[in-house]
């Protein structure tokens, strides 16, 4: 455990496991069907990077 | 009376399977998945167990803030809320993060979300596996 503790991550990176695990979780929770399954984490991964990177973007003229 | 006796069974077996979909829905937020693995929803029940053990193993080792029942405010206690709805994986977070939180940097900020997430996607699940107990579509 002393290997993680203090880890660091890039912002993309913890995007991209916050994604990951979310439509992970949202899939097999929603969905009953193998082939249903992945389309619909692929989707919400999708989702989730696209918005993540969208708002990201929005911000910019505003970080400075 | 015979009519009876049969129309007062099924609210008796509604009310025993309320109970059993309600001990299934509490199985599911102490232990992340075990609501799942009871009703034979395996792959549901092993994706809840990794998915909220992966959730709070890095944001313990990002060393985010796990917070406690005696929080300063209401943002505190919300968020105590959503850690403690890990279930018994909020201990394992307390156990591993033996150096205490950082969130002096965004590592440990992302942290807090993360254990924040494990806990609000474990009581998710758990609400799934009860309304699953309970007949519904799931």
């Amino acid at each position: 455990m002393s290997v993680l503790m203090g880890w660091k991550v890039s912002h993309f990176q913890a995007l991209l496991l916050f994604a990951v695990a979310i439509s992970l979780a949202f899939g097999f929770l929603s969905r009953r069907q193998p082939l249903e399954r992945v389309k619909y984490i692929v989707w919400c991964l999708f989702l989730f990077l696209l918005v993540g990177v969208g708002i990201g973007w929005a911000m910019y003229p505003f970080s400075r | 009376m015979p009519e009876e006796a049969s129309i007062s069974d099924p609210p008796l077996q509604g009310s025993r399977s309320e109970t059993v979909a309600f001990a299934i829905g509490a199985a599911g937020w102490i232990l992340p998945g075990l609501g799942h693995a009871l009703q034979k929803m395996w792959g549901r029940a092993i994706a809840c167990f990794l998915i909220v053990g992966v959730l709070v193993i890095v944001g313990a080792g990002m060393r985010g803030n796990l917070f406690t029942s005696n929080g300063n405010d209401a943002f505190d206690s919300l968020g105590y809320l959503a850690d403690l709805g890990a279930g018994s994986f909020y201990f394992l977070a307390r156990s591993l993060e033996t150096s205490g939180s950082d969130v002096s940097h965004a590592g440990g900020d992302y942290g807090t979300r993360f254990l924040a997430t494990a806990g609000v996607l474990n009581l998710l699940a758990a609400l799934h596996a009860y309304e699953a107990a309970r007949g519904r579509k799931a």
